[in-house]
């Protein structure tokens, strides 16, 4: 009797799976708590992305052979960027994000298939996808200008779901490692072989000449001149390849989701030794919210993802100190997306007990409020530190512009965290790597607001830091921690509130 | 233990909780004693677990008057917690927190290194007792349900506490772990503490309790002893209480 699957067998599964993602797809869509919202985010979405593709075709310039040819020698470049990117992305999710979760999911009869084009589907429902792809159309808007920019935007559009489905395919693969024998220590032996091949290059002076060479070039060659022989061939070509890959990545997909994801079953059934008991209340919920975090697999895979990341692109691209304050808050928005945006779901159904306890709400509140705090100025911290390596001694100006930074990005994200948290608690478990504190959509919204406030902070403190008298930085910065300090205060009185935090309690607690 | 002059641990009157447009508790009057212990009988949604949760401070009233060890749950939420043992009707445990940390945490916000020099030891021995000693150092993540309930009661009982308040202590639970619980109902009774139990299972309720109060639609419908409503003439009694 054959036992091997037939090809009709697998295109029928492959069918199912599709429809799957369809099913899932409405009963996600008929969960979103707020309608009107997410009507506007998608408007938001169409207009933010026709703009991008189509302004800087007209602004002056585009087109030329000035910075708009040199844009355009660079585009082969920033499309293998976003390839990276999305790689980095998928691999740090642990495959990407989960239409369902995984414990309501395991009930269903979903598919790795539908669970991969689950995530394939979600993958641009993150602010850095859509910064590098806004960023990426509009590039090529103003390198090409007006001619011919329609035939070449298709060709990005395509690019850029070419890519996601291979940084899906990648991500797989490395889950599907991960979870085997010596995985883990084998996953992190070849992105630090990674890493070091990247430092040696840009050492040896070799980056430049190897990114000059990047396949990708092809592709910026078939998007120049209109419709022509060449665009239809690479249009064709990355159809061909979108399919393929999308298709490809279910087969790593069903091998990981056959293995025990190591990482988790360690922390579940590993031993934490008997500590002293702690001198404080204050210390005794620090240490408890702590263990909540750094034991956490999202959090962990997550902030070592957000902290050497950046601080190795700085490293490689050898970033002067003054540009170096746009870091503290590209690190702490992340660090926030990991759990801070919902604070209160890391006691998850301990919720209820811990409310139990006899402490006041306002200390509770201060535990969270530092954990957070501390979770997202160590990640600055290490970032920062792989910044300065090349970057030579900075000036006092520098230095403070920078600490500043950290300061005031710090108190506006924990702020934010935890005003958010307790505005709109969600139900969360925070097991699995693929877990998110929120639902996509209001990620999407707490991403962008985080993103676009600290990026401003960090441009006005690179301004500062080019300004001679260090003081300065110092006294702008007063202002800025008031006023974040004002709005993490209202936070505290909501949460004190006895109404308002069984409402939260509840809530996390499911 | 400050009692009022009636001398109830436990006094419920005209009990009110809403939820936004869902008023859960729609008027709950009870009273409980010390030394006995109550059991809380009603279908899903009756408001049993509403109501532990106004009794272990966790969830203020929209009204009425609740009042746990001579304390006004609503004015001094933090002396009803110091009296209170409170085993949750969902999970109840940190997940990524082991057992003996969710003990530390209780010990060290209950003063019980400063009060009981000993608590360290009965915290082992109730560990042993309900099974859970292997594990003591492992995250709860990893816990079955029964686990989890096992655990949940020894967080309520450690503190030896007034009000003992006990929501849905024997789901999933193993038979050894029904047979502690029961024990653990047993000695809080013996000290004379007031013991409240909210379950389904009916039989388990009237084994552990001497009263029982059946709730439905978010209000009490009937006070009645224990034996009143064992054995099968109870089960129809409790039947048509429900309807």
């Amino acid at each position: 009797m054959p036992t091997a699957a037939s090809w009709t067998s697998g295109w029928t599964e492959a069918r199912r799976a599709v429809a799957d993602v369809g099913h899932l797809v409405r009963f996600r869509t008929g969960t979103v708590r707020r309608r009107g919202s997410a009507a506007w985010f998608a408007l938001g979405f169409v207009a933010l992305t026709t703009a991008a593709a189509v302004v800087p075709a007209y602004t002056p310039g585009a087109g030329d052979d000035g910075r708009a040819f040199d844009l355009l020698l660079l585009l082969p470049t920033a499309l293998a960027g976003f390839l990276g990117l999305a790689v980095v992305s998928a691999v740090a999710s642990g495959g990407g994000r989960e239409l369902l979760d995984r414990d309501p999911g395991a009930v269903l009869p979903v598919s790795p298939t539908t669970d991969h084009l689950g995530a394939l589907l979600l993958a641009p429902l993150n602010i850095a996808w859509l910064l590098q792809a806004w960023t990426l159309l509009g590039t090529t808007a103003y390198a090409l200008g007006p001619s011919g920019l329609a035939a070449a935007q298709v060709v990005v559009l395509l690019w850029l779901a070419v890519a996601t489905a291979l940084a899906q395919v990648v991500a797989w693969t490395f889950e599907g490692v991960r979870r085997g024998n010596h995985g883990i220590a084998g996953v992190r032996l070849v992105t630090l072989a990674l890493l070091g091949l990247a430092l040696g290059l840009q050492m040896a002076d070799a980056l430049v000449t190897v990114l000059d060479r990047l396949p990708t070039r092809r592709i910026v060659l078939g998007m120049l001149g209109g419709v022509s022989w060449t665009w239809g061939a690479t249009v064709a070509a990355l159809l061909v390849a979108l399919v393929l890959a999308a298709a490809l990545g279910a087969v790593p997909a069903h091998i990981a989701a056959r293995r025990t994801p190591r990482d988790e079953a360690r922390v579940e059934s590993g031993r934490y030794a008997a500590r002293r008991l702690p001198g404080s209340d204050l210390a005794a919920l620090v240490r408890t919210d702590r263990g909540s975090v750094w034991r956490a697999v999202p959090m962990r895979r997550g902030i070592a993802v957000l902290a050497i990341g950046p601080g190795a692109v700085a490293l490689l691209g050898d970033l002067p100190w003054s540009t170096m304050t746009i870091l503290p808050g590209l690190v702490a928005s992340g660090g926030a997306l990991l759990f801070g945006v919902n604070a209160w779901c890391l006691d998850a159904r301990g919720g209820l007990w811990r409310e139990s306890l006899p402490v006041a709400p306002g200390t509770v509140f201060t535990a969270r409020a530092w954990v957070l705090a501390e979770f997202l100025v160590a990640a600055s911290a290490v970032t920062v530190l792989l910044a300065a390596v090349r970057a030579g001694v900075p000036s006092a100006a520098e230095l403070t512009a920078l600490v500043c930074t950290v300061v005031v990005v710090t108190v506006q994200v924990v702020g934010a965290g935890m005003r958010w948290s307790a505005q709109r608690p969600y139900a969360v478990d925070l097991r699995s790597a693929r877990a998110t504190p929120a639902p996509p959509l209001t990620m999407v919204g707490y991403s962008t607001r985080l993103a676009v406030s600290t990026t401003l902070t960090g441009l006005v403190f690179s301004g500062l830091a080019r300004v001679p008298a260090w003081e300065v930085s110092v006294l702008v910065a007063v202002p800025f921690v008031c006023w974040s300090l004002a709005r993490l205060v209202r936070a505290r009185a909501r949460w004190v509130d006895p109404v308002d935090r069984a409402r939260v309690v509840m809530a996390v607690a499911g | 233990m400050t009692l009022p002059p009636d001398g109830h641990p436990v006094q419920v009157r005209d009990l009110h909780v809403r939820f936004g447009e869902v008023e859960a508790v729609t008027g709950v009057d009870l009273v409980a004693e010390a030394g006995h212990a109550t059991a809380l009988l009603g279908r899903n949604g009756a408001g049993k677990s509403t109501t532990m949760r106004v009794l272990a401070g966790v969830v203020p009233p929209t009204s009425g008057s609740v009042t746990v060890a001579g304390h006004d749950v609503r004015r001094e939420p933090l002396a009803v917690k110091r009296a209170v043992g409170y085993c949750p009707d969902v999970g109840g445990l940190v997940p990524r927190a082991t057992p003996w940390e969710h003990l530390q945490l209780s010990a060290r916000l209950r003063r019980l290194h400063r009060t009981e020099p000993g608590w360290e030891q009965r915290a082992r021995d109730l560990l042993e007792r309900f099974e859970l000693g292997d594990v003591a150092h492992r995250v709860t993540a990893g816990f079955s349900h029964g686990m989890g309930r096992r655990l949940s009661v020894v967080l309520a009982v450690l503190h030896q506490p007034e009000v003992l308040l006990l929501d849905e202590p024997f789901d999933g639970v193993d038979p050894i772990g029904v047979e502690a619980t029961m024990a653990a109902i047993d000695d809080a009774r013996a000290r004379g503490a007031c013991v409240l139990v909210s379950t389904h299972l009916r039989e388990l309720a009237v084994e552990a309790c001497s009263t029982v109060t059946v709730l439905r639609g978010g209000a009490r419908v009937a006070t009645a002893s224990a034996t009143e409503m064992s054995g099968e003439e109870g089960a129809r009694a409790y039947r048509g209480l429900l309807d």
